[in-house]
């Protein structure tokens, strides 16, 4: 029996490929519907013509009616992992659905636990109303909600795209996309981006539907600081030029009238159970995020896990969903082919090479501005811990300031206060210091209730 | 459905999450931080940054992003 | 070669406030910690500076000056590390219970704590949530609690405000001895000469003291703190069961727990206070948990619907017969103890340092600490 956590694209794309292999298959998922986030849809009550909207929707339809209907796949939906373990071979996933707790032991597992929008702090992200493109997206796709009346896009990455398309085609009025890189970057990188044409010509689909509804990108410039109204809600954001390094272009700053900012980063690798269960994780020096350690197989440091899709690099879906068939097969112990692999993560790299988020982001903090919205903390408590404290590294600075230590437990700051108190410091965050800000021994929070009623195994 | 929001009532379609369902109605700020007071909403919407947190049925620290809404349900963002 | 007056090996609460104890009286003082500040037992430990728990005895007479000296440093160096008073209640929920804990009381009275009991309404009234069926306990007014991580650091801020150097990350590489006095410490990166080593290494002080050629029996205790999602105002003090004072007596190799439960400033709740004997082991078991959540749910029912957000755990530094090692080697000269102080290394943590103080310049002390002295150990250590 393999076990596969996560019902996205590569955990869907596992799942698939393992039943098919003649294995039987259970597969884990935290949300109500397979698909996760990059096939998010909508609830049977909610009748819409997704497929008018979502671009890429039917195939998604198609693969997830597959693992449905498949006779050696059983799907668990609703079900959390709130803490994994490893020994001698076998992983141990302690899950939690609907209030019933369950042990799974199983000796060949697959991870694939997606990634979330990477944001950066800035002043004003923590008003109502700032939000990250995935979770605008989210709204939309999952539950047929628009997020405001006018909504800027911004950040990097070619993710902005299709969720200003989405918000366009929905009537939405999208008042700025705002891309922080530069064309030129696209260009440098065209020979490796040409190993995707159909993605190229899907992000040339969006321009030109966007050009339907006269929004234009507005490249080489992000969104510095957000004012909120007198009903505390986001009334407006300061979009500013910005150079490569994203240091603002001095005269450049205007306000943006906007009741929603969408405003994403790149992605960051979901990797709790990956920590749990003691995988070899290490700093992509691509995009700075910290992934799994896989083989050509998606075999991971643990005997008998894998690990496919956005925790072992940010690669999007057709590199998930390769990834996924890969994992699923050799966790199945059939053969593999890992050509349109290889093809898939050449252009994945190109894209993070053409997306970069450039280290002058912290120019736009001020003293005052929140780094942990969970706890927070702001810059100057963290200038403070470092050079008044003492604090060498990011994991004392979250025991002095509590930063990071909040309920999303660093998912959201970890990163960020990675490279804060590496600036303040004059050191370079090491490996294992950003390693350690998404170790995650609860990796879901569980009511004490339900953990006290865990039945007794010996 | 129906389900209220500080005692308010909120119209919703079932399948909607508590948070989006308060958004359409134009509920923006769903709770004040423990700290500052400082107002908060959606922010990425996914389950990951726990900045929705409300009270529901008395169970405390909810991600109205994620839970679903059922009928009559209590919510509650402000802690008293 | 730099040559300070004396060294303090480890960066947690015991070596800053030993440090901060000698800069005071006037020596040039180098704290050198392998890794950051607070990096070891100090960073995972929940702040208790209790008199409660504590048997009558020589630990008791320095919890109690200890608990006491916390305020005076507060006072002296402009706190910043969250010290409050906020109390410990203990309770007993059988009649044996109810009994040993009258008893525990009467005699820690005696020896000057202040111990209140409480029937069932005045327990209520100051734990509100408490589970209605407990009837029994003791308020013990002077349990206080403290943030061990800033502790330490703001004690480290003053020292070098006094001329006294902290470095991070210098991994002591070995202590050499001359007639066996200590004479030289020697990092990765400098060489230092001295006369007077602090061994305030806690879990770890064993091999500090073998660097230097002698021996300590300090062995890891593992505890577990499972720490809660913000639920403010529903606990007000440390709470306790009875059965917690025998735990930390114990002897058992096996899982011990009796929770601890305490609301904190910030709003999470802290349940602490597993105990098992096995080594460095990092990774843990659900069943930890599921026992601490369980514990803590008979003496607060209402935590049931409260979430776990985290856990963590530290390695407890204890002796065999649990009292703390607090004195000169009886190898080595000029090689001083500060260690295995087990679960209670913040509470005792500066009057530890008065000790350690006042016997490094032979001035006198406010107790008889003999008791703790590590020359108790040199039987055990002949082959």
């Amino acid at each position: 029996m393999i076990t596969v956590v996560g019902a996205g694209p590569a955990g869907l794309a596992a799942a698939l490929s393992a039943a098919n292999a003649g294995e039987s298959v259970e597969l884990i998922e935290s949300g109500a519907r397979l698909g996760g986030q990059y096939w998010r849809n909508l609830p049977n009550s909610i009748v819409v013509d997704q497929q008018a909207l979502n671009h890429d929707f039917q195939s998604g339809k198609v693969l997830r009616e597959k693992v449905q209907a498949h006779p050696n796949i059983t799907v668990l939906l609703n079900t959390q992992v709130w803490r994994a373990s490893h020994e001698e071979g076998i992983s141990i996933l302690h899950t939690i659905s609907g209030g019933t707790t369950r042990e799974i032991r199983t000796n060949k597992l697959i991870l694939a636990t997606g990634a979330y929008d990477r944001t950066l702090p800035f002043p004003g992200w923590d008003i109502p109303g700032v939000m990250t493109p995935g979770g605008v997206q989210a709204l939309l796709k999952g539950n047929n909600v628009k997020a405001g009346k006018k909504i800027v896009i911004a950040g990097t990455g070619p993710f902005l795209l299709p969720v200003a398309t989405g918000l366009a085609k929905y009537g939405v009025d999208v008042v700025g996309l705002f891309e922080a890189n530069r064309l030129r970057r696209w260009i440098w990188q065209l020979p490796a981006l040409l190993n995707n044409i159909s993605a190229i010509k899907e992000g040339a689909s969006y321009l030109h539907t966007l050009r339907k509804f006269k929004v234009r990108v507005q490249r080489g410039y992000a969104v510095v600081e957000a004012h909120s109204g007198s009903d505390g809600n986001l009334s407006a954001v300061t979009v500013a030029r910005v150079k490569s390094d994203f240091s603002v272009i001095e005269g450049s700053q205007r306000k943006v009238v906007c009741d929603v900012a969408a405003i994403g980063w790149g992605f960051t690798a979901d990797l709790s159970l990956a920590g749990n269960l003691g995988l070899m994780q290490q700093v992509s020096l691509l995009d700075g995020g910290t992934y799994v350690v896989v083989d050509e197989h998606q075999g991971t440091s643990q005997a008998g896990i894998f690990a496919a899709g956005e925790i072992t690099g940010i690669g999007g879906s057709k590199l998930s969903l390769a990834e996924g068939e890969i994992a699923g097969s050799a966790a199945a112990g059939s053969e593999t082919n890992t050509s349109k692999k290889r093809k898939l993560a050449k252009f994945a790299s190109a894209l993070l090479r053409t997306y970069p988020v450039g280290p002058n982001w912290q120019s736009w903090l001020k003293p005052e501005t929140t780094i942990c919205r969970c706890e927070e903390v702001t810059l100057e408590i963290i200038e403070k811990s470092v050079l008044d404290l003492g604090a060498t590294d990011s994991r004392t600075v979250k025991l002095f300031t509590r930063c990071g230590m909040g309920m999303c437990q660093g998912r959201i700051c970890g990163r960020s206060v990675n490279d804060v108190v590496a600036r303040i410091s004059g050191k370079p965050a090491s490996d294992a210091d950003r390693v350690s800000s998404a170790a995650r021994p609860i990796a879901s929070p569980i009511l004490l209730g339900e953990l006290a009623q865990i039945p007794i195994v010996d | 459905m129906i389900f209220f929001f500080e005692n308010n009532e909120i119209h919703a379609i079932a399948g909607q999450t508590v948070g989006s369902a308060l958004l359409e109605n134009n509920v923006r700020v769903l709770r004040r931080t423990r700290f500052e007071g400082a107002p908060r909403g959606m922010f990425c919407g996914i389950g990951v940054c726990f900045d929705c947190v409300v009270t529901i049925n008395g169970v405390a620290n909810q991600r109205a992003c994620l839970v679903e809404v059922e009928e009559g349900m209590r919510v509650e963002g402000f802690q008293r | 070669m730099k040559q300070p007056d004396a060294i303090v090996i480890g960066a947690g609460v015991v070596g800053s406030a030993c440090a901060l104890g000698l800069a005071k009286a006037g020596l040039k003082v180098v704290v050198l910690d392998r890794g950051p500040v607070s990096g070891g037992t100090t960073g995972a430990g929940e702040g208790n500076i209790l008199v409660s728990d504590k048997e009558p005895g020589p630990e008791l007479t320095l919890a109690i000056r200890s608990r006491n000296a916390w305020f005076e440093i507060a006072d002296e160096i402009g706190a910043g590390f969250e010290l409050e008073a906020k109390g410990g209640i203990v309770v007993a929920r059988t009649q044996v219970g109810a009994t040993a804990l009258s008893h525990l009381a009467k005699r820690q009275q005696r020896a000057g704590v202040q111990a209140h009991e409480l029937d069932r309404s005045a327990l209520h009234q100051l734990e509100p949530y408490l589970d209605p069926s407990i009837d029994f306990g003791f308020h013990y007014p002077a349990d206080a609690q403290c943030q061990p991580m800033l502790s330490a650091a703001q004690m480290l801020k003053a020292l070098r405000s006094m001329g006294g150097e902290v470095i991070t990350g210098a991994a002591v590489r070995a202590i050499h001895t001359k007639d066996s006095a200590i004479s030289q410490v020697v990092t990765e990166k400098e060489k230092y000469s001295t006369e007077i080593v602090i061994n305030a290494t806690g879990t770890w002080a064993g091999e500090i003291a073998q660097m230097a050629g002698s021996y300590l029996p300090i062995a890891p205790r593992r505890g577990f703190i499972l720490v809660s999602a913000p639920a403010p105002n529903l606990i007000r003090h440390k709470v306790y069961d009875a059965d917690y004072v025998a735990n930390v007596a114990s002897d058992s190799t096996d899982l011990q727990s009796s929770a601890v439960v305490e609301g904190t400033k910030s709003g999470t709740i802290l349940i602490g206070a597993s105990r098992e004997r096995v080594g460095f082991k990092s990774d843990f078991d659900v069943s930890i948990l599921r026992i601490l959540a369980r514990q803590a749910i008979s003496l607060f029912p209402i935590l049931a619907s409260v979430q776990l957000m985290r856990a963590y755990r530290g390695f407890r530094p204890f002796a065999p017969d649990h009292l703390p090692v607090i004195g000169e080697d009886g190898k080595i000269k000029g090689l001083w103890h500060a260690a295995g102080h087990e679960g209670a290394g913040i509470g005792l943590a500066p009057a530890t340092a008065e000790i350690i103080v006042g016997q490094v310049l032979a001035r006198e002390v406010f107790m008889d600490a003999s008791p703790f002295s590590p020359r108790r150990f040199i039987q055990e250590s002949a082959p």
